[in-house]
């Protein structure tokens, strides 16, 4: 019903656009700026005079804290190898000014296949993060046993200003971390509820007995604390949440599980928000409702002017009235 | 505070369609009817919910998400009356959530557990529960935005009440939270969008807004960036009453196809206005070839209906300028109606809403529109003059009569607000969310006026 894709809509609109009428010989001018969650935006525009190829570039603001994550090939070369398999597709050396990372698309060659992978670019950057942490958790579980070292690996997505991601992979589960923060009240108070449902729907619905757990807690959860990732964290903020997914094997076991499971944790926070919105949205309309009906009952509880004024003139002379309009009343 | 560097959301919720995108682009990103496709409370509704369900994966499905449209009628034209959707009720289920906005809910309604509605009449909110569902699945499913981290410009038509601005306010702040909000009036923005055109030199907010949409057409003066009220007539004829005259004329002549899309689409791909119906009738007979005809495809792509188009083609946007041709209640000529609106208004501004009489909105899309008005008003004022030199025996300098088309002007409103809200100084004019907390709904009675000059 209300899911998000994780997939941008808007580019893959504009980019069947553009390869359309470039198909019909009228290549378009394009100069637009499209946006994503989370502080991400993207810039679809022609990369040369003669309307050819288009340069598709992303600023997102965890780019950066994505990029300092160790023990892979690095983030750009991770998305290179996202795209390599598709022709017109190329990374630009210099990403354009302002932006993290530009694709070069060459209208002629580019597949109609591509368009949803290049509609991915956001969650495949977020993405790399845990394709480092499931890549991990089997070099560290294949590690024989008694040599089970604790390990330090904690990977910090910073995605928005005061809240990040904490992925910490170990030898049989991978912890998934969510702080949150609310800067409205009535939100604070959504946000409880359902994070109190996310706990306990896996206790009573049996059909979801296989998601991955979830907690939550005020505290720094242990994962975290031994990291001393937390130092950063102011601890004063009362209304701030550390919501773990706990994912074992069962959830990242092929790639198609990997990829599902990672683009419903990135897009979580967006989910969560969203519904906290819906919510409100339906209180308002029952609050709608009961004033619309309380506003009947008074209208039906207002006294009958007209039938009054008859009788009462039946009763006495005439009443007289002011020269605005209004009754005199002689007590 | 990295919400600086987001672009700004634009939105503008018409009668028929809405246009949504993020200032500084040049065209909106969305434009889908405004209309909302709600789950029926029958009990049958459980058997068929599943065969809409699902935005991606299938391709039928998907390219309602694609390509901007430029109607907004339903596919059956046997609308069913919109039921409300009973939120209400004792027992409470997910209802709220199972609604599709856009083409989306053209598709849905097509199937009996969906009665769709339009939420904006006459571009006023009627029913906000609708719009908030509405602008929430805007939001997050298609610009794919926390409303937190942005600000957003949304537009109003002229007149409207400032209870609906505070309901507006009341949505954004308090349901989406969003950064800041600040509340057009279209025709200003409408005036602002026609600063493309090389034809305007100097970037005034004075002028004659001619704005024709899907229900209602509205001519508004603006001097100096405020709306003169007391002069805004309104036309009763619009983008639906052209689309209904040629589905008459369709059904008259008995054509193979008379649904209102078929009508829609002659009109957007045939219609222009002419210099004189009496001479293009001629025309028409004497020369065959301006007969068209119009091909219509079933869904599928198996069976095609041909349907000849004929004096519709100029007929049609001709009872902008010959209204008897079409009603009987509504008689004055738009022309006309320009020149009473602009008389009604304050002596000193008049000559500024002569010159710069701007076009906007899709019915005003017809070629010659603006040709035709120019030619037509032009008389009308030059009559006036002439008659004013006879009596008073004085010269008069005359006035410059001025019709403003551009290119951008189907999404006008949309542009101008793109164009205001990419400037620097556009967030220091929003009310913000701590605005908001401190004074309550009604501080958006008021915002500042500001020019990007
Ligand atoms: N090229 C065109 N020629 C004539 N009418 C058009 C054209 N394009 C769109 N329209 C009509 O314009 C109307 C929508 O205009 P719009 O300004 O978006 O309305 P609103 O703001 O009231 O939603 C529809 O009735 C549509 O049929
Ligand atoms: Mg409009």
């Amino acid at each position: 019903m209300l899911h998000l894709q994780p997939n941008n809509l808007l580019i893959q609109k504009t980019l069947s656009e553009a390869i359309e009428a470039y198909g019909n010989g009228t290549p378009l001018t394009l100069d637009r700026i499209i946006s994503d969650f989370d502080y991400t935006t993207f810039h679809i525009s022609n990369a040369s005079e003669d309307k050819l190829t288009l340069a598709l570039s992303i600023r997102t603001k965890a780019w950066q804290s994505v990029s300092q994550c160790t023990g892979g090939p690095g983030l750009v070369a991770y998305l290179q190898s996202k795209y390599a398999n598709y022709s017109g597709i190329s990374a630009s050396s210099v990403p354009e000014s302002g932006y993290d990372y530009t694709l070069l698309l060459d209208l002629g060659k580019l597949q109609p296949e591509a368009m949803k992978d290049l509609s991915l670019l956001k969650t495949l950057v977020l993405g790399y993060a845990f394709q480092l942490a499931f890549n991990e958790f089997v070099t560290l579980s294949a590690a024989p046993e008694g040599t089970e070292s604790e390990t330090n690996i904690l990977h910090t997505i910073k995605y928005r200003d005061d809240e990040n991601l904490f992925i910490k992979p170990s030898y049989d589960r991978i912890t998934v971390i969510f702080e949150t923060i609310f800067q409205d009240e009535t939100d604070k108070v959504f946000g409880k509820v359902f994070l109190q449902e996310f706990v306990d729907a896996r206790k009573r619905n049996r059909s979801i007995q296989s998601a991955p757990q979830v907690l939550f807690s005020h505290e720094p959860p242990l994962e975290l604390q031994n990291a001393g990732a937390v130092a950063s964290m102011n601890s004063s903020d009362t209304s701030r949440r550390f919501i773990t997914f706990v994912l074992f094997p069962r959830h990242f076991q092929t790639p198609e599980l990997q990829f599902s499971t990672l683009s419903h944790l990135t897009l979580f926070r967006n989910y969560f928000h969203y519904h906290i919105k819906c919510s409100k949205a339906y209180m308002h309309s029952r609050m709608r409702y009961r004033v619309d009906s309380f506003i009947k009952v008074l209208n039906r509880a207002k006294l009958d002017e007209e039938e009054e004024d008859i009788d009462q003139q039946s009763k006495q002379q005439q009443t007289r009235r002011t020269i605005t309009g209004r009754k005199m009343v002689s007590y | 505070m990295s919400y600086l560097n987001n672009p700004a959301v634009v939105m503008d919720n018409g009668t028929g369609l809405s246009k949504l995108g993020f200032a500084g682009n040049d065209s909106p990103s969305f434009i889908f009817p405004t209309a909302i496709a709600t789950a029926q409370p029958s009990s049958t509704k459980k058997a068929t919910a599943t065969t809409v369900s699902g935005g991606s994966g299938n391709s039928s499905s998907t390219n309602a998400f694609f390509g901007n449209t430029t109607s907004a009628t339903a596919f059956n034209s046997s609308q069913t009356g919109s039921l409300l959707s009973n939120n209400l009720a004792g027992k409470r289920g997910t209802e709220d959530l199972d609604f599709y906005i856009g083409n989306e809910a053209l598709i849905a309604s097509q199937g009996p557990s969906y009665s769709l509605s339009y939420p904006v009449r006459h571009g006023q909110v009627e029913n906000w529960d609708h719009m908030e569902r509405f602008w929430e699945n805007s939001i997050f499913k298609y610009l794919r935005t926390e409303p937190e981290d942005h600000f957003f410009l949304l537009t109003e038509p002229p007149l409207n009440p400032p209870e609906n601005r505070e309901q507006v306010a009341e949505i954004f702040f308090e349901s989406f939270n969003c950064a800041g909000l600040y509340i057009a009036v279209q025709a200003v923005l409408a005036l602002a969008a026609s600063w493309t055109s090389s034809k305007v030199v100097d970037r005034s907010l004075t002028g004659t807004v001619i704005d024709s949409g899907d229900g209602v057409t509205h001519v508004i003066p603006v001097a100096e960036g405020y709306v003169i009220g007391s002069a805004i007539k309104n036309i009763p004829i619009a983008g639906r009453d052209i689309t209904l005259f040629i589905q008459s004329l369709l059904r008259e002549r008995g054509e193979a196809d008379t649904s209102l899309r078929t009508a829609e689409r002659i009109k957007q791909e045939y219609c222009y206005v002419c210099p004189d119906i009496v001479k293009e009738f001629n025309k028409f007979d004497r020369d065959g070839e301006k007969f068209a005809q119009f091909v219509v495809e079933s869904q599928e792509k198996t069976r095609k209906k041909i349907v000849d188009v004929g004096y519709e083609r100029f007929l049609a946007p001709e009872i902008f300028f010959n209204p008897e041709i079409a009603s009987s209640d509504f008689l004055t000529p738009l022309p006309t109606i320009v020149d009473h609106t602009v008389q009604a208004c304050p002596i000193d501004v008049r000559k500024g809403l002569y010159t710069n009489i701007v076009l906007s909105g899709g019915s005003t899309m017809f070629k010659d529109f603006g040709r035709r008005l120019q030619r037509d008003l032009k008389s009308i004022v030059n009559n006036r003059i002439a008659q004013s030199e006879q009596l008073s025996g004085t010269k008069s300098t005359g006035v410059e009569v001025q019709v403003i088309s551009h290119r951008k002007q189907r999404n006008a409103v949309w542009f101008g607000g793109s164009l205001l809200a990419q400037t620097a100084e556009f967030k220091s004019h929003c009310h913000t969310k701590k605005d908001y907390e401190e004074y309550g709904p009604e501080i958006v009675r008021n915002f500042s006026l500001f020019n990007m000059v």
